[in-house]
């Protein structure tokens, strides 16, 4: 999950030949962000290749730089981002819509969409049912959508500027405030960069025990964004059963990690679940139950010709498209992106021989988005299976054991795919602490893909990402 | 499809929720007002089969207009108060505003208090208070048939 992590500093002048060097070298883009420097802010890149973390950094004199949006797509709304918070001006990015910003003004925020009988929809901030705050505007001719612009931020907090001067060992309080239902992968990320930092490596209790939070996390939320989507179809039978299927995931989280969202169970440096035998074997029992017959659910539904109906060939996120902007998680392995945090055995977790999961039909569309959560499921039910058949002997620990990094990055995936941390630390503080979740990465997919569509499908194919709100905006 | 309408039959008399008791309703009309998401999560929970709060005469509804309780979670950013206030000016009397969680009631917040413009208390008048990080659903659905009776009221001779 983490390497020997040095800052390759790079002339100003260089940054855009830098940058594509280090794709040409396979470097894949985790994230962009900006740390405050008085005058002359800080840009870092960080890219993850087949060795390690690399993370590139530049000086944008008198606050400008050299926008790498058209060389790395992916980082459109990072440099976005940097722009609002941070008043980094990035030469070549045109236009700079507003992300984190709320200009009054609408033309610093929506595209311009002009024709026959073109007209604007307004939906949100609030909307009509119980979902988070987030603004809409659909640009359509009748029925049919021709772009969509989304204004998110509403529910920005300022989480990371909260965390700067903050004790190292309190970063994970905020990185897991930002989002409950990513609680866990966000506060590990988290917890992930500072031991880095710190130069900690976990032991094999605290890499088993937290394996069992993240999969405990990504159980009922997949078993949430299944609800949702018969939810979203009009199906509620299908809805009711899996909406209870996650009551009682949320409540084998409650019996084996004492909260139905796993709350203040990661910390820096240990770990803190305690299973016993009893209760391990137990939990085990309830995990099978809940897997099985979330299994007989889905087949279920797979026979229900009108829910089928309304799945396929709708919301379609192609393969070149997801590449292009760097979706993530089920998401990317919707569209046959074999991609997963989790593959390749992680350092500091335990997921030996783990493969991305493969949809029946990686086809992109809300059908595929579906089905590769209900794969997941079997695997997450078979990972947490094992861990709970030989649960981990204490809480554990990390121990000293490798070299100090001068930046932290952890790297988790959340139920809606990758999802990293960065740290940086000043004398023994938090100096800059950036949070960069799978819904942040995916959000600008959701615009491309709705593109086309008629408005009634809009919430199916929004529920298809089931993507959050409050750990974008932070 | 039968398999599925009899596993929700079995875990209905499995759970067996006591019988409603005095006769009554709340249109609930839920803002997000810079929450983690957390406090939506186990409202939507207590609509699913273990809680069932239908059954009690509660129910979500789509627009404010239709509302009795306006239910505010999270910090109430400076971004969210605007709609958070259309939002209660849109309600018919009498209204109850109900404060759900911590956030919401100012324990506990993480966040830069230059993006605040709540708690909740600040902005309207809080009738109803549910703490928790987040409340579970059966606290919330208790909390909410306890505010029942605030809406009550004698049922006048001349208009039965």
């Amino acid at each position: 999950m983490t390497g020997q992590i040095a800052i390759e500093d790079v002339e100003p002048g260089d940054w855009r030949s830098a940058v594509g060097a280090a794709i040409q070298a396979g470097g894949q883009f985790d994230c962009l962000y900006a740390v405050p420097a008085g005058h002359d802010p800080v840009v870092r890149l960080v890219m993850r290749d087949g060795v390690g973390v690399r993370v590139l950094s530049t000086v944008a004199v008198a606050s400008r730089t050299d926008s790498i949006v058209d060389l790395l797509p992916a980082a459109e709304w990072d440099e976005r981002e940097a722009h609002d918070v941070h008043r980094v001006h990035f030469d070549g990015h045109e236009p700079m819509r507003a992300l984190v910003g709320h200009p009054a003004d609408r033309d610093a925020w929506i595209t311009p969409v002009e024709g026959p009988d073109v007209h604007e929809v307004a939906v949100g901030p609030i909307h009509a049912g119980v979902i988070e705050s987030g603004h809409f505007r659909f640009h359509v001719v009748g029925e049919r959508i021709l772009h969509l612009d989304l204004r998110l931020f509403y529910k920005h907090r300022d989480l990371e500027g909260v965390a700067a001067g903050l004790d190292l060992a309190r970063g994970v309080a905020v990185a897991q405030r930002s989002c409950a239902p990513c609680a866990v992968a966000n506060s590990l990320a988290c917890a992930t960069a500072i031991e880095s930092l710190m130069g900690l490596e976990p032991d094999e209790d605290l890499r088993r025990g937290r394996t069992i939070l993240l999969e405990l996390e990504r159980l009922y939320n997949h078993l949430h964004d299944l609800s949702a989507l018969c939810s979203g179809v009009g199906f509620d039978p299908g809805a009711m059963t899996f909406a209870a299927l996650k009551e009682r995931a949320q409540r084998l989280n409650l019996r084996v990690a004492g909260h139905r969202f796993l709350f203040d169970t990661i910390r820096t440096g240990g770990g803190t679940t305690v299973l016993d035998q009893a209760t391990a074997h137990e939990a085990g029992g309830e995990l099978a139950s809940i897997v099985r017959e979330a299994g007989e659910a889905w087949r279920t539904l797979t026979f229900m010709e009108s829910v089928q109906d309304r799945l396929g060939g709708i919301g379609i996120l192609d393969r070149d498209q997801a590449l292009r902007r760097g979706a993530v998680g089920p998401t990317a392995r919707a569209s046959g992106i074999r991609t997963d945090a989790r593959a390749g055995s992680p350092a500091g977790l335990w997921y030996p021989g783990l493969e991305p999961a493969r949809p029946d039909r990686p086809a992109g569309d809300v059908a595929a988005r579906a089905g590769v959560r209900a794969v997941e499921i079997e695997q997450t039910g078979a990972i947490l299976g094992e861990l709970l058949a030989r649960p981990p002997c204490g809480p554990g620990l990390a121990v000293a054991g490798r070299r100090q990094a001068a930046v932290g990055v952890g790297r988790t995936e959340s139920p809606r795919g990758a999802t990293v941390c960065c740290v940086e630390a000043a004398g023994g503080r938090i100096a800059r602490l950036h949070l960069r979740t799978a819904s942040f990465a995916n959000w600008p997919a959701v615009a491309d893909v709705v593109a086309g569509a008629i408005m009634p499908d809009f919430p199916l194919i929004n529920k298809s990402f089931e993507l959050c709100y409050a750990c974008v905006d932070r | 499809m039968y398999v599925m309408y009899k596993r929700l039959q079995q875990l209905r008399r499995g759970i067996a929720l006591p019988a409603p008791g005095v006769p009554g309703s709340l249109a609930l009309r839920h803002v997000d007002c810079g929450s983690c998401n957390g406090c939506e999560h186990e409202l939507a929970n207590a609509a699913a089969p273990h809680y069932d709060f239908g059954r009690y005469g509660l129910s979500m509804v789509a627009s404010p207009r239709h509302a009795d309780v306006l239910l505010i979670t999270g910090t109430v950013t400076r971004r969210m108060a605007g709609p958070l206030l259309a939002a209660y000016e849109a309600m018919p009397e009498p209204r109850l505003v109900a404060a759900l969680g911590n956030c919401a009631l100012g324990v506990d917040v993480i966040a830069n208090p230059d993006e605040l413009a709540g708690p909740a208390e600040d902005l309207l008048p809080v009738d109803i208070r549910i703490p928790g990080c987040p409340p579970s659903p059966s606290e919330i659905v208790e909390a909410l048939l306890d505010a029942m009776p605030l809406l009550r009221r004698p049922i006048r001779k001349d208009e039965a």
